[in-house]
């Protein structure tokens, strides 16, 4: 009852402060083509419409996050980003050729999501063959170094640890010294000290001047790492922007009080109180300006049970996500 | 693509499952065959041949059982993300075929030849080896058949079961003339029979005959359609 976590019927409107929409798309107008475009991308697979019309642009040198839930169209997106498969309806392009082209010429390096890695061949002999089949591949040491798994070279794959696994994984990705990098849920098999580690060498590679995308569905890293977050629920993108745009695109705070039998009406006219959102006795306040509608709650003797944290981007991810689907 | 087949060949020769089911059982079921119980040179050169196919067979469905391995894991998948295009992969994947089933057959005609006493002539040695070796194709793509169509595991037992039952009817164990009537009539039309028959004509020292070229060709085509809707249908899951 006390907490969001879970639920996805919440909040009525979140005052949209305009952050959902095509915010991150700057950039694109310089004559090149963005690394990534989707235009009106669908794609259903039997009954299911795993994609619903997704139309997005990444401008080369971007770190960019795609969230969502399980089964809100990550893995479709990248699939189709890939060229792994090819879209219903509407266009994808990397930097404006079709991704089978763009993979054909080496652009792109992925690391898929699949668990299990290639049997009886060592990490020197994976990530060297990878890179042979690229135009201008990295020297395989300048791969495995970023990946941490230098030392591990002359091991056998498929003996190494989960996140040595991963690691080497990540270097394949590497290999080719694509101009975009595609990761989908890099982290998953990872520990907090490899994370750490992985997202450190991913940050080097970015700053190269690399196009990333890595999809996730821990807000934490995509708050973190991403220049930008692309938030997909039910087959659309649903929000865009940086974490802090999303953040404040919900509300600054959230203030929760006991209601105690006391009605809920006219909390929304509080200072500050952008939505109102109550469940069972419980008021959840959403506000620019929790000091003041604090203090107008005191004022008003209705301080029972408060509970006053800032909006976590938890919250900004849950909030359109919501909308969204209470409108499909 | 080299470099693929060349990865392929290694990652095959370093299964140990493929060395002990794929070249030291045949040679172990070669010696055992034709040193146990009666013996007149001539079962030796027909065993030497029936077996080496029977090796060759198996390496050959083996490229299949390692395709529906690569699919299961997400090798494929992974290789399409490179640029190397669907169709390099296949080609490298039925060359890796034909690499791997080398071994095999050397491992069985050098049994023969050190260790049970054949006696051919060179360029029967060198015919023989290489019929074999072409011969193999046909089975080669009906393990792809079966690697891109079936899941790891029933690829497994699907390639078994061609193994072994063509390599019976086909008389790469036993001779067909150990058979009944209706039983060698079949057997003229497997694939595994006619193979062997390419090793066996030049043992005798003649070419081989144009039945067994036509039967080899047509399993070749009926097997490569197979593999070809069989990729096509998994395509687009990779």
């Amino acid at each position: 009852m006390t907490k969001t976590t879970g639920t996805t019927k919440a909040t009525g409107t979140t005052g949209t402060t305009g952050s959902t929409g095509t915010t991150g798309t700057t950039g694109t107008m310089t004559g090149t083509p963005p690394a990534v475009s989707f235009t009106g991308a669908v794609r259903s697979f039997g009954a299911v419409r795993a994609l619903r019309g997704v139309d997005l642009r990444i401008a080369r040198g971007e770190t960019v996050a795609l969230l969502g839930r399980n089964g809100a169209g990550k893995s479709t997106t990248i699939a189709l980003l890939l060229g792994l498969t090819e879209p219903d309806e509407g266009r994808v392009e990397l930097f404006g050729d079709p991704p089978e082209a763009s993979v054909r010429a080496g652009r792109v390096g992925a690391m898929l999501q699949e668990g299990r890695t290639v049997p009886r061949v060592t990490v020197r002999e994976l990530v060297t063959f990878v890179a042979g089949r690229c135009p201008a591949p990295m020297p395989v040491a300048r791969a495995l170094e970023p990946a941490g798994i230098a030392d591990l070279a002359g091991r056998r794959v498929d003996r190494l640890s989960g996140g040595q696994t991963q690691r080497v994984r990540f270097a394949v990705a590497l290999a080719g010294n694509p101009a975009l990098i595609v990761l989908d849920e890099p982290t998953a098999a990872l520990d907090v000290e490899a994370r750490h580690a992985f997202w450190a060498s991913m940050r080097s590679y970015a700053r190269l001047g690399h196009t990333v995308l890595f999809s996730t569905h821990h807000l934490e890293e995509a708050d973190a790492y991403a220049d930008r977050i692309l938030v997909i629920d039910g087959g659309r993108i649903v929000a865009d922007g940086t974490g802090e745009q999303l953040k404040r695109a919900v509300g600054g705070s959230l203030v929760a009080l006991d209601l105690a039998g006391r009605g809920a009406e006219g909390l929304e006219l509080l200072p500050g109180v952008r939505s109102v959102e109550v469940r069972g006795d419980r008021a959840r306040l959403r506000t620019d300006d929790p000091d003041a509608t604090v203090i107008a709650l005191a004022g008003l003797g209705a301080i029972r049970g408060l509970e006053v944290a800032p909006a976590s981007l938890d919250e900004a991810f849950l909030a359109p996500t919501a909308r969204e689907r209470e409108a499909a | 693509m080299l470099d693929y087949l060349r990865l392929e060949v290694r990652r095959t020769l370093r299964d140990a499952g493929f060395v002990i089911g794929g070249i030291a059982m045949p040679v172990l079921m070669y010696l055992l065959f034709t040193n146990l119980g009666a013996d007149d040179g001539t079962w030796k050169t027909g065993a030497m041949v029936g077996m080496a196919g029977y090796g060759a067979v198996g390496c050959a469905l083996n490229t299949g059982g390692g395709v529906a391995e690569d699919r299961a894991i997400g090798w494929l998948r992974q290789l399409r993300v490179t640029p190397m295009t669907p169709r390099q992969v296949v080609i490298g994947r039925t060359l890796t075929g034909s690499v791997t089933v080398v071994p095999a057959i050397v491992a069985v005609l050098a049994a023969g030849g050190l260790l049970n006493g054949v006696r051919l002539d060179a360029w029967q040695w060198a015919a023989i080896a290489a019929l074999l070796w072409l011969g193999s194709v046909p089975f080669t793509l009906l393990g792809l058949g079966n690697g891109y169509r079936l899941t790891g595991q029933t690829t497994g037992v699907a390639n078994m079961a061609c193994n072994l039952g063509l390599a019976v009817l086909g008389g790469l164990w036993f001779p067909v003339t150990l058979f009944p009537g209706w039983l060698r009539t079949l057997s003229g039309y497997t694939p595994t029979y006619r193979f062997a028959q390419l090793g066996t004509s030049v043992a005798a020292g003649h070419a081989p005959a144009l039945g067994a070229l036509a039967v080899l060709t047509l399993w070749l085509l009926a097997f490569g359609s197979y593999a070809v809707l069989s990729y096509r249908r998994s395509a687009g899951n990779i």
